[in-house]
């Protein structure tokens, strides 16, 4: 191992021993999940799976165990009628809506559900492999509770949300984790919000496991709405049954420095998955997406869309792959990457990949990096609108492709609220 | 209204224009024809304010004012409106969004009151009804999945809403069946009037039949060669546009 790297872990190993007293029954599983951690170390900069994106300013940072300052947190308007808040990876009962979860589901913490017979090697899972592997491992070590989501066979319960906010006025970290699963035959919307301020730099690690039954659909709404002074790591790991949907939206729209892992396997016939987001890379913004697709078992369907602005310093990164794996006969792959640059000092850099190992398959990709084209530009300006709104309008048309499919009306009016809001800021920057 | 002098303009290292002169008057419309490459897109292009076009010499006056010193945005706020030749497709943007924003762009310009919605759509509508368009073009994206007919028409439906001082159009009359062509004609006809000017840019004289012009002129090689009536037009539908530039070599 790389002395050099190994350096960083010290200061996660004492935040792990502080924490230990603490993990009762857990114990060894997280002992065995820090090791893991311990093991992978930080990247190095030849680790293919952050080519584009530099941990070094993260590596040098020691943050204490517990965040000491849990404050107040401010939250924008619920988005469903009930929601549930997570501060600082804690759930916080009382600050979300009071009574019962919709009829169909069950909210249960880590060792509520242990009790309960379940193993912690589930509760706790790390996944393996991919770049973000170490950092599972580390929320899996250090998280201070799993809030386990389960929607019961065959029910179709109201839409939840999900405010995961990162406080504090002291730099500090944070491991939120939660656990859905959508029992056979189920249907469930769940809007994961992650949300933090600029008052202190902060490190949220987060990891959400998801579990989809046969023949059930789970749509998850992510909105990354972080400071610009976070470091913003996560991990979604998502295995779907026989003629199950996973849906995904994701709006990734602040962070200052963000990674999303996307981990999806179609683990049975049938069994679909459509995966659709944007970002917006301005200011010095960092937003790097993976995405990975196991097609396992024969006629199973995955889509890739997703689209990505940059602009000013900003630096977007998005690796999306689709591997259809030895006997994924009739299955279906597509993934197409769609990235605008605003301005010249911005930068994408996108690979979609697909690995075929099977004969009988459609698979398609596509990729496409530009500007706004300079005939619309004219053409609208032609037309008495101002460069600025010109590109404004030309701008939210691309985001809005995405947007408009964002089928839950709040979130969507909320994303496309934040874009404009954005995007008004940025073109009135420039020249 | 308009006055062109001398106008030289290039793309790149090749010259268009070759010093062009033209006036125009309120309340006249003018038939610019030409063979293809004499340079008549270049002429529609440059007064519009597309990039790319270099003028290298001569002026452009418009209301006494350096058009050739505005912006794109700046000429269609002072009632410069070119009719595009191909209409661009913009997906995502919606078709009521731009007739809207253009429109408050030349009012405010004007010191007029923004149209509030009501107000905005009874007057659209009244516009679409005689472009003969479907109101479902509203709620599409501009130009989006149209016909080479339905392109045209959303432009001079954008016309009769902008009412500018100046209409260019780039061969408008191009790829439109007959009956397509009378929808256009008679968009065109009902924005006439003594304080509008027209300038129709067109390879055939077909157009010509339905909207009858003041004045022909005959644009070859970057320079206009011959300036007519009405007549002149049906001349060159007889007999071509050689015999133009063989008179001009005599001359």
């Amino acid at each position: 191992m790389n002395a050099v790297l190994a350096e960083p872990i010290l200061g996660y190993r004492e935040a792990f021993e502080a924490a230990r007293p603490s993990f009762g029954p857990a114990e060894a599983a997280r002992a065995a999940a820090f090791e893991r951690f311990a093991e992978l170390g930080f990247p190095s900069a030849r680790d293919e799976a952050w080519k584009y994106t530099n941990l070094r300013r993260l590596a040098a940072r020691r943050y204490p165990a517990r965040n000491p300052d849990s404050t107040a947190v401010v939250l924008d308007d619920a988005l469903t009628p009930f929601r549930l808040i997570v501060v600082d990876g804690l759930l916080r009962p009382e600050l979300g809506t009071q009574g019962s979860p919709p009829a169909g589901l069950t909210l249960r913490a880590l060792e509520v559900a242990r009790r309960d017979g379940e193993p912690l090697s589930a509760l706790l899972r790390v996944p393996a492999g991919g770049g973000t592997e170490r950092f599972a491992a580390l929320n899996a070590a250090l998280c201070p509770d799993v809030l386990v989501i389960d929607v019961a066979p065959g029910t179709s319960p109201e839409p939840i949300e999900i405010d995961v906010a990162a406080t504090g006025s002291e730099a500090g970290m944070s491991h939120p984790r939660v656990l859905i699963r959508a029992a056979r035959g189920s249907t469930a919307r769940v809007i994961l919000r992650h949300v933090g301020d600029d008052a202190a730099e902060r490190f949220v690690n987060a990891v959400a496991d998801v579990e989809v039954g046969a023949d059930a659909v789970l749509h998850l709404y992510r909105l990354l709405s972080q400071g610009d002074r976070s470091f913003h790591i996560e991990r979604i790991e998502a295995t779907v049954g026989q003629r199950g949907t996973f849906v995904m939206h994701d709006a990734q729209l602040g962070a200052g420095l963000g990674r999303l892992d996307l981990n999806v396997r179609l683990a049975a016939p049938e069994a679909a998955t459509e995966l659709t987001g944007l970002f917006l890379a301005d200011g010095s913004r960092h937003l790097d997406t993976h995405l990975h697709v196991d097609h396992l078992a024969v006629g199973t369907r995955s889509l890739q869309d997703y689209r990505g602005v940059a602009a000013g310093r900003g630096r977007a990164v998005f690796n999306g792959k689709a591997i259809v794996h030895p006997g994924a006969q009739k299955s279906q792959a597509r993934q197409t990457s769609r990235n605008l640059l605003l301005t010249p000092g911005a930068e994408i850099d996108t690979k979609p990949e697909l690995e075929i190992y099977a004969d009988d398959v459609q698979c398609n990709h596509g990729a496409t990096t530009g500007q706004l084209d300079p005939a619309a530009l004219f053409y609208l300006r032609s037309r008495g609108l101002s460069e600025q709104e010109a590109r404004s309008a030309l701008t939210r048309a691309f985001t809005g492709a995405v947007v408009s499919r964002m089928d839950h009306a709040t979130f969507a009016e909320v994303v496309r609220d934040a874009l404009d809001a954005r995007l008004v800021r940025l073109l009135e920057a420039q020249p | 209204m308009l006055s062109i002098r001398n106008l030289h303009a290039q793309i790149g290292a090749r010259k268009i224009l070759k010093g062009l002169n033209l006036e125009v008057r309120a309340g006249e419309v003018h038939a610019i024809m030409g063979p293809n490459g004499s340079g008549k897109s270049t002429l529609a292009s440059v007064l519009a304010g597309r990039a790319g076009y270099e003028v290298t010499a001569g002026t452009v006056e418009y209301l006494g004012q350096d058009l050739l010193e505005m912006a794109p945005e700046e000429r269609a706020r002072a009632g410069v409106f070119l009719a595009f030749q191909y209409p661009v497709e913009i997906p995502g943007v919606n078709n009521t969004y731009l007739l809207k924003a253009a429109l408050n762009a030349v009012r405010k310009h004007r010191g007029a009151a923004e149209l509030d919605a009501f107000e905005f759509l009874a007057m659209v509508r009244e516009k679409m009804k005689l472009m003969q368009m479907d109101e479902s073009f509203l709620s599409r994206g501009v130009n989006e999945g149209f016909s080479g007919g339905e392109k045209k028409r959303n432009e001079i439906l954008q016309m009769a809403v902008l009412e500018p001082k100046l209409a260019v159009l780039d061969e408008t009359d191009s790829g439109l069946d007959i009956d397509a062509l009378r929808v256009v004609a008679n968009g065109v006809n009902s924005l006439r009037g003594p304080d509008r000017a027209i300038v129709l840019v067109t390879h055939y004289q077909r157009l010509l039949d339905y909207i009858a012009p003041d004045f022909v002129h005959v644009l070859s090689d970057g320079r206009i060669l011959k300036s007519g009536d009405k007549s002149l037009a049906l001349e060159l539908e007889r007999r071509g546009y050689d015999w133009v530039r063989q008179e001009a070599q005599v001359a």
